[in-house]
């Protein structure tokens, strides 16, 4: 009896434990599924409302202050604003897009501000068969520095070359830009046809007769692993020179660029080349001249730039005068809205120049800021 | 002979197009879209992510070789909200491809609908990089894949509306997987519900919130700006008086200033996934959370 009692007892027990568990394995289940519950369902954020809904353009105002100092002259150092450079640019309609640049500038000698359209076009952005037409104020599609904007360059004095062919301000004019994607599918081919009337520079004047300039440029651009990439670009440009006939130039731009994926931030090698070939018909002769020039910039730290530069270049209408040149750019990059450049050149003539003191060999030393504020649309690679 | 071999020339050439012709090509900003637009247009699609998985979202060259891609697409996803201003905007109008310019079929913005997490009030850039739609980094909480995967499906949907029901069904089994995934990346999450890390970049806010992590500070001072002295003094300050264990970073982040905090406090630096494909198990975007949450338990216990 007392034996059936205590295994009655024993059953009773082990039921009343095992609903015990049970309560608690439920209760335990109940609590992991409330905080599951509270962190895949309550995690959620307060809403807040998307901003920036706007039909305003991207407006951006660059700054570039310079200093300069020149182993020549009386007046050898000096200090300016270089340049303000205002840019809008916004899509016009589903169909185009427009962007100006308005530059306002310092004349070294008189200390005036000038202002002027830098550039100002309308690309459309609907045309079939991977074609695009810019039409209005454009900075020709020759090369590598010309399409620049200054303060994007990784050097603060333009190459010799490109000033003797080109002047200063670069090859801009007025008129249309045709570029088609070609449909080459192992590696990138685009080709860009321009008519325009060229703004002055050396090598060629604004007609007052119906001869515009005329551009050809083949952009060709390969891949050589995921970090390096090389691209070719060859030009071709007849227009009006000063005495009124013709100035053909042939130009060839290489550029290899080497940065890692994965660190691309802190590294990277650039290698660019440039070379002019011109012809210039004169009255009674004609002119072959070259120029080039050879950079390579080494990015040593996430912020910190050098760029060492070499250049050769005669005169569009001197194949006697040679000018050569080496310069040296240290940049640091606060951010991608602001850097510092300090730049060192020495150049040598073979003729002295009235701008340069008729000074042969003269050392130039430059240091610019550059400050962004605003939205400034991403330059090409 | 010359004819026959002719005409098997001209039924190969045929087959070929025919077998390719409706194929949709889809270029993504990122592997993250690629893998999710994968999983929902299956074997209807082919897929190029423009950033690698181990790459900063916000630095990437718009190389020219992309453009071929975009010039070609019949589909273009951006995580948007900014994250790809530098280069996206540049590579489409270079594409010069109306079928997936912004507002035609073709393009799709994946962050459509998430809720934004850090929306500014105002646009300041004394505070570094911010953002002004709010943090880009969404796609690091698995619900907002959910919604990204919406967005694609809709975007294929379409442009190929006779393939709806095989997309719909993809995605409902995408959505049960991550519904699935998820209870076991929050269940292995819950004894770490409130543990305290520090963070190299603002890029967590998403998955800190959806997983009960805590990120005290950065190691960066201000989002961009790089760690400077002052501030890896702070950090190991902050990491010694809250016993922080872990300071997670990114794949495209060099580790010598979190080494420094991890030398003089003991805490473990993480080098978490931000992408599918930052490293070579992670193939797809459950691996991505399979991959963080596995690391981050391991740390943290």
């Amino acid at each position: 009896m007392y034996s059936k009692n205590s295994f009655l007892f024993f059953i009773l027990f082990i039921c009343i434990k095992v609903q015990a568990q049970t309560d608690s394995i439920k209760s335990d289940s109940l609590l992991l599924l409330q905080i599951q519950n509270e962190m895949q369902q309550q995690q959620t954020p307060p809403p807040q409302q998307r901003v920036g809904a706007s039909a305003n353009p991207d407006i951006s105002v660059i700054g570039d202050f310079q200093g300069l100092y020149r182993s020549y002259g009386t007046h050898n150092a000096d200090a300016l604003l270089n340049e303000a450079e205002l840019s809008v640019q916004s899509v016009v309609d589903p169909y185009a897009r427009a962007d100006f640049f308005y530059s306002v500038g310092e004349d070294r000698l008189t200390g005036r501000f000038s202002g002027a359209i830098e550039e100002g076009y309308l690309s459309t952005l609907s045309l079939p068969a991977h074609l695009q037409l810019k039409a209005g104020r454009f900075k020709q599609a020759v090369g590598r520095v010309n399409p620049t904007h200054a303060h994007a360059l990784p050097f603060i004095d333009l190459p010799d070359a490109y000033v003797n062919f080109f002047g200063e301000e670069g090859l801009k004019g007025d008129g249309l830009s045709l570029t088609w994607l070609l449909p080459n599918h192992t590696f990138f081919q685009e080709l860009t046809i321009e008519a325009s009337s060229v703004a002055e520079s050396p090598s060629f004047e604004r007609s007052n007769k119906n001869n515009y300039l005329y551009l050809a440029h083949l952009k060709n651009f390969w891949d050589l692993s995921a970090n390096a990439t090389i691209e070719l670009g060859l030009s071709a440009i007849t227009g009006e020179n000063l005495v009124k006939k013709t100035t053909n130039i042939g130009a060839l731009d290489l550029t290899y660029k080497w940065k890692p994926i994965r660190y691309n931030t802190y590294k990277s090698v650039t290698f660019q080349n440039e070379l002019y070939y011109s012809q210039a018909m004169l009255d009674s002769t004609k002119v072959n001249a070259l120029g080039f020039y050879s950079m390579l910039s080494v990015q040593v730290a996430e912020r910190l730039f050098l760029a060492g530069r070499f250049d050769y270049s005669n005169n569009p209408y001197s194949v006697k005068f040679v000018q050569e040149s080496g310069s040296l750019t240290l940049g640091w990059h606060a951010t991608e809205f602001q850097k510092i450049e300090l730049e060192g050149k020495y150049t040598t003539m073979n003729q002295g120049l009235m701008e340069n003191s008729y000074e042969k060999k003269f050392v130039m030393a430059y240091l610019r800021w550059i400050f962004v504020i605003g939205t400034h649309g991403a330059h090409t690679y | 002979m010359k004819t026959k071999i002719i005409i098997a020339l001209g039924i190969i050439s045929t087959a070929i197009n025919f077998s390719f012709a409706g194929t949709i090509h889809v270029v993504a900003t990122t592997q993250d879209t690629r893998s999710i637009a994968e999983l929902i247009g299956g074997n209807k699609i082919d897929v190029f992510a423009i950033a690698t998985g181990y790459q900063n979202p916000h630095f990437v060259d718009p190389k020219p070789s992309y453009i071929i891609k975009l010039a070609n697409a019949d589909l273009y996803i951006t995580l948007g909200l900014d994250l790809e201003s530098g280069w996206s905007p540049s590579l489409l109008v270079s594409s010069k491809n109306t079928k997936i310019q912004k507002g035609s079929d073709g393009y799709i913005d994946a962050s459509i609908g998430v809720t934004l997490m850090q929306v500014p009030s105002s646009i300041n850039r004394s505070e570094g990089d911010i953002h002004a739609f709010g943090n880009p980094h969404y796609w690091l909480d698995p619900t907002n894949g959910k919604t990204i995967a919406r967005n694609i499906c809709n975007g294929l949907e379409k442009i190929s509306p006779e393939n709806k029901d095989f997309f719909e069904a993809n995605l409902k089994t995408f959505d049960a997987q991550i519904d699935l995934k998820l209870k076991a990346w929050t269940t292995a999450m819950l004894s770490f519900k409130g543990a305290k890390v520090i963070a190299y970049h603002n890029e967590w806010c998403y998955f800190e919130n959806r997983f009960g992590l805590k990120i005290v500070d950065f190691m960066e001072p201000k989002p961009g700006i790089p760690p400077t002295p002052s501030q890896l003094v702070k950090i190991i300050k902050e990491v010694k008086e809250n016993s922080i264990k872990v300071i997670i970073t990114s794949p495209y982040f060099t580790a010598s200033s979190s080494d420094v905090v991890s030398k003089q406090t003991g805490a473990k630096t993480l080098i978490l996934a931000t992408s599918v494909g930052a490293f070579d198990s992670i193939k797809n975007y459950y691996d991505l959370f399979d991959y963080n949450i596995k690391l981050l338990v391991g740390a943290l216990k």
